[in-house]
């Protein structure tokens, strides 16, 4: 893919927009939950990529590299919504299921509706990585070039939000 | 069993139907007005392997002409090699026989320092062999 992106860079950058648009959609939206919000973030993280194709070198950092760009973009808008929005982070699970603007997007059952709402409590830096680990299964190693964390560091983050969630499902 | 557990790690989100091929298309088509930023790399950075390369080799030439120049014993030419006196004195010039040699690299071997001698001794002693005193005089 870095061959091809040095030779044609135009078919290149279609083909890693191919490859890696699915995989950050799902990271994108479990931080920002709605569909519209992912969808702004997904574009705007590639738009981002597209600026600064330049700098990254080669095919394994190419992966972590959009994925760090995801969660900065996801971010963003996470704090710009908090700014604005009427719906907050912390109301999204009784939005999915009340709302029928935000259960569109959203067919969760009971158990999953209760488990989106929990991780919805975390601290975001422990959201995220939960989400990676959890959901996408992502490998520390990628996990601390990702969010810029020393890998003992992100491990015992998991470890802290495991233990919240699984109290906060405990004591339903 | 942990609550985690019985919970699937399931993607409970939908995305509207071929969602992903119109995002493409608008990604593609966004980025196509916009020139990416091609970061070119500094001179240094181009030059860099082949510099670590250029360090290695020097390194190693030194390392190999040290070792060379230690442990080679043909290299050890600095050293006098050992020699017999009489080997000494059959390569010295011809005409110089073993026992004048002798005498003289003995003198220098045993008199490290010029005795100590005082004038007076030195006037008594010429005066024993018979030279005249006026003769000294005139040579001081």
């Amino acid at each position: 893919m870095i061959r091809l992106l040095k030779s044609d860079i135009n078919k290149g950058f279609r083909l890693v927009v191919q490859r890696y648009s699915p995989k950050l959609y799902w990271h994108i939206r479990r931080l920002v939950i709605l569909h519209e919000d992912a969808d702004d973030a997904l574009q705007n993280t590639f738009l981002n990529a597209w600026k600064n194709i330049g700098e990254f070198r080669n095919e394994s950092s190419l992966y972590t590299w959009l994925y760090a760009i995801a969660t900065n973009e996801s971010l963003a808008l996470i704090n710009k919504k908090k700014r604005n929005s009427a719906v907050s982070l912390d109301d999204l699970g009784n939005y999915f299921v009340n709302s029928p603007e935000g259960s569109t997007w959203f067919d969760g059952d009971e158990a999953e509706v209760k488990l989106q709402n929990a991780i919805l409590k975390l601290p975001e830096k422990q959201r995220i990585v939960f989400n990676l680990k959890y959901f996408e299964d992502m490998t520390y190693e990628d996990m601390s070039k990702v969010l810029k964390t020393s890998e003992g560091a992100l491990k015992a983050s998991y470890h802290h939000a495991v233990k919240k969630i699984e109290k906060m499902l405990g004591g339903d | 069993m942990k609550p985690t557990e019985n919970i699937p790690g399931k993607n409970p989100f939908k995305v509207p139907e071929n969602y992903f091929e119109e995002v493409n298309r608008k990604i593609i088509s966004a980025t196509a007005d916009i020139e990416p930023a091609i970061v070119k790399k500094r001179i240094y950075h181009r030059l860099r392997p082949w510099l670590a390369v250029a360090a290695s080799v020097a390194v190693l030439i030194l390392l190999g002409y040290g070792a060379v120049k230690i442990f080679l014993p043909g290299s050890r030419n600095l050293e006098l090699p050992e020699i017999s006196l009489q080997e000494f004195a059959e390569s010295y010039p011809d005409d110089t026989d073993l026992i004048t040699l002798e005498e003289s690299v003995g003198s220098l071997i045993l008199f490290e320092e010029v005795p100590k001698v005082n004038n007076r001794e030195i006037i008594d002693y010429l005066m024993l062999e018979n030279i005249n005193e006026n003769e000294i005089y005139e040579l001081l």
